[in-house]
């Protein structure tokens, strides 16, 4: 897997350009632990396969027959402008919305059916924090883990380490970065199979945006792993991204391995094919 | 006047309740005169069934206008900030602007509803001379102190619910008690007028610190018994986990609501039992009603507790947890039986030992040892035990039976479910007024009661089938769970019946009615569809 990684030093881009990506090489984040990793899929079963998904909310239609494969081990960018329907889709994805015309299937399940076998396999982070604000750092992690057969205490500890997170602090009372790193480590402790992280950047300042980025990394280095990552930072999905979907009212215009749709645009910058797209 | 207007379209809601008011009060009128006619009088000492289909939707806007005025129904009650909007503080407006104008509108409001309210009074022609002058300045002093110390910023978290209690509870009292020693008009003006101008300076300085963004911060208070306790929490933090998910969640859901009713049950059930504390208050009769008060204050409470319990529940975050969404209501429902717990445990504490240093706990006891020396010293007990189950049960029917309306997840059912409450209420006091008023209503009823109960309990068992049948079909139960449910819902409507049976068997009472008042009373129907209303929420 090639993963592009122009925010960090030049040294530390030489060393991991091109080659398959260690948790080690960004950001100075813990080494992620090897685990064993136990799917229920076969290497070449889709880890999200959405068919023909219609979604109306009133007179608008915010997703009109998608139909999206996205395969166990990627990096899959979603972008398109504000209302294009990236949050719908990722609502499908992770059942809090149910499919009015269509399927949607996560790991081969309904997520509408069957929340629990889904969602304890997906990390999820989204622009909207909802953290509960009155517990503490500690708390979160305490109550986050029960769920989670998987988690990871060590890698957590690491986690909380590298994000500065006093464990004593009320969620509360965290900065917006605080929390989206308090999110973030909620995400990451079990290892999810899926990692779904809709617009996680939007107002967050560098630092925190690579250690999304960072997260986003350290996930597919665990084998197997894939990460569904939607965000109006096109240069971040163009640095991680395999495999991008572009929407625009609700239909897919462009999806494509990343590589194939810079080399059928001449070497354009996902902002400038975005755009062009957009005009079209 | 141009902030006069800005600040105006903050409150179209209490423009559309005083339209609304006017509407009903002119309907009001017209059923009366067309319909009821004038052998139905108005008698508002005390209240018949008539004059609540008056008083009732003016307490409710009266209410509606405190929480509208005070911006208290979209801020936090209990935080330390204030809790006037931020996006306010950004307008080109003077602090004098941003407290005065709110202020204004906010006495108006209220001051028209008592115009309102006594003008049709009078106009209807009811049995009391309804005041004009100094009700209306009541009203404007009683949310002219709300919005002061609401918007106050406050260096602990609570205090401002506390001082808005005792605020409330300090201007109801100077009023009854000149209403109780009948002082003049002109009296009740001199006390009320000068606090409207006190209570617009404090909020002005209110306004004006939130604004800065200053809050006080007065930790330091417990900052030492903190960091002890803290000290303990950390060392009992590391060891400490959850067994389950489940486990998980039950902790989630009493540290979210657990406390709110056991907390409502703090701050108000010590204030009846002051009562005991009063000279004079030693008497059987007086020393029992107290006690009664205070017993059921927490079926009381839980019926304002219930909403704040399954609102949040409908949050994304929860239908995020990887749980089931029998396993999440089970949670809350498992809450709710120890918040009810606790409540009871701080209602008797409260009253042992208010009973105790007031010194009216002989009077308590003697009146027992009557009571069992008539009817037996163990059916004495057991009747007293009945009913603190009774009680405890009905506080928790009442967290528990609007539940599954709170974890729809939507606004308008929860604000529907409300009004059609509400609808419900105006329309069934004038027929009880009636029933209890009027003997031959009331042989009608009686007659009739078999088919009426018959009609409630068959309601009430195709509900539950339907929500069963769904449940099914959902496969958010399997068969055994629906039927461990069933086994477990019979088995207390028999206990109910046996308890009813032996405390009321008299050839008067016909055992149906005993048996249909334990089918009704037993949670069914709307208990069961919380798991419905959750997913329903959960899957959108």
């Amino acid at each position: 897997m090639v993963v592009r990684l122009r925010g960090c030093a030049a040294d530390e881009r030489a060393r991991i350009s091109d080659q398959r990506v260690s948790a080690t090489s960004i950001c100075a984040l813990p080494t992620p632990i090897p685990v064993e990793f136990a799917s229920s899929l076969q290497q070449s079963d889709p880890v999200i396969h959405i068919a023909n998904l219609t979604r109306r909310f009133g007179a608008k239609t915010a997703l009109n027959s998608v139909s999206v494969s996205m395969p166990r081990g990627a990096v899959y960018g979603l972008v398109g402008a504000n209302g294009a329907g990236k949050t719908t889709l990722i609502k499908h994805v992770m059942g809090l919305l149910k499919a009015e015309g269509g399927s949607v299937r996560v790991f081969g399940l309904d997520p509408v059916a069957d929340p629990v076998g889904v969602l304890s396999r997906i990390g999820y982070l989204s622009e909207e924090n909802d953290l509960p604000g009155w517990m503490t750092v500690n708390d979160l992690i305490r109550y986050s883990r029960a769920f989670y057969p998987r988690w990871d205490d060590t890698y957590a500890e690491e986690l909380r380490n590298a994000f500065a997170l006093d464990s004593a602090a009320k969620i509360k009372n965290l900065s917006k970065g605080q929390k989206a790193r308090a999110g973030l480590l909620v995400a990451l402790a079990y290892r999810p199979e899926l990692l779904v992280l809709d617009e996680p950047s939007s107002g967050l300042d560098p630092i925190v945006r690579r250690d999304i980025l960072g997260a986003v990394i350290r996930t597919i280095a665990d084998e197997g792993r894939t990460v569904l990552f939607s965000s109006h930072l096109l240069d971040e999905v163009e640095e991680v991204a395999d495999h991008v979907t572009m929407l625009r009212h609700g239909t897919i215009v462009l999806s494509a391995p990343l590589a194939d749709i810079k080399a059928a645009h001449s070497g354009l910058s996902l902002d400038e094919i975005f755009i062009s797209t957009a005009r079209a | 006047m141009r902030s006069a207007r800005a600040l105006a379209r903050e409150f179209v809601g209490a423009r559309v309740v005083l339209l609304a008011l006017a509407v009903y009060m002119v309907a009001f009128y017209v059923i009366r005169g067309l319909i009821v006619g004038p052998g139905h009088p108005i008698r508002l000492a005390p209240p018949n069934g008539l004059a609540a289909v008056l008083v009732v939707p003016m307490t409710f806007a009266g209410f509606y206008f405190i929480g509208i005025f005070t911006f208290g129904l979209s801020g936090d009650l209990a935080a330390r900030e204030s809790i006037y909007p931020r996006r306010l503080f950004t307008l080109p407006l003077t602090n004098a602007a941003l407290a005065g104008w709110p202020m204004l509108y906010g006495c108006a409001a209220m001051s028209s509803l008592w115009f309102v309210a006594a003008a049709v009074a009078r106009i209807v022609g009811a049995d009391v001379a309804v005041p004009w002058i100094w009700p209306m300045l009541f009203c404007a002093a009683t949310i002219a102190w709300m919005q002061a110390l609401t918007w106050m910023p406050y260096g602990v978290r609570g205090l401002r619910v506390v001082l808005a209690v005792i605020a409330l509870a300090a201007i109801d009292m100077v009023v009854f008690a000149a209403v109780n020693l009948h002082v003049a008009n002109a009296t009740f003006v001199a006390l009320l007028a000068p606090q409207l101008p006190i209570a617009y300076l404090v909020a002005r300085y209110g306004v004006a610190r939130a604004r800065r963004g200053e809050v006080p911060d007065w930790s330091w208070l417990f900052r030492q018994g903190r960091e002890r306790s803290g000290e303990r929490t950390r060392s009992a933090d590391v060891s400490r986990t959850f067994t389950s998910a489940f486990q998980a969640q039950c902790w989630f859901e009493w540290q979210s609501h657990g406390r709110t009713l056991p907390a409502l049950v703090a701050l108000v059930v010590p204030v009846e039992l002051l009562l005991l504390f009063i000279p004079g208050n030693d008497t059987a009769p007086i020393v029992f009603e107290v006690v009664f008060i205070a017993l059921l204050s927490p079926p009381f409470l839980a019926v304002f507790a219930a909403p704040h319990m399954a609102a949040s529940s409908a949050s994304p975050y929860m239908a995020r947890r990887p749980l089931a969404s029998m396993d999440l209501v089970a949670a809350k429902l498992k809450m709710t039986v120890w918040s009810t717990l606790a409540a009871w445990a701080l209602v008797i504490i409260f009253i042992c030992g208010a009973l105790l240093l007031s010194g009216r706990m002989a009077v308590v006891v003697e009146r027992l040892r009557t009571g069992s020396e008539v009817t037996g010293t163990l059916r004495m007990i057991a009747v007293v035990v009945v009913l603190l189950v009774a009680l405890v049960a009905s506080t928790w029917k009442h967290l528990v039976q609007s539940m599954c309306v709170g974890l729809s997840g939507r606004d308008w059912l929860i604000k529907g479910s409300v009004l059609a409450g509400l609808i419900a209420l105006l329309a069934l006091w004038p027929f009880i007024d009636e029933v209890l008023r009027n003997m031959k209503v009331q042989g009608v009823v009686w007659n009739a009661l078999p088919w009426i109960l018959a009609a409630m309990v068959l309601m009430k068992m195709i509900a539950g089938g339907c929500v069963a049948i769904i449940l099914y079909d959902s496969r958010l139960l399997n068969d055994r769970a629906l039927v461990a449910g069933a086994a477990a819902w019979l088995f207390a409507v028999v206990a109910m019946y046996g308890v009813l049976v032996w405390f009321a068997d008299s050839p008067a009472i016909p055992r149906y009615l005993l048996g249909a008042v334990a089918i009704l009373n037993v949670p069914l129907a709307r208990v069961s569809a919380a798991p419905l209303a959750f997913e329903w929420s959960r899957h959108r």
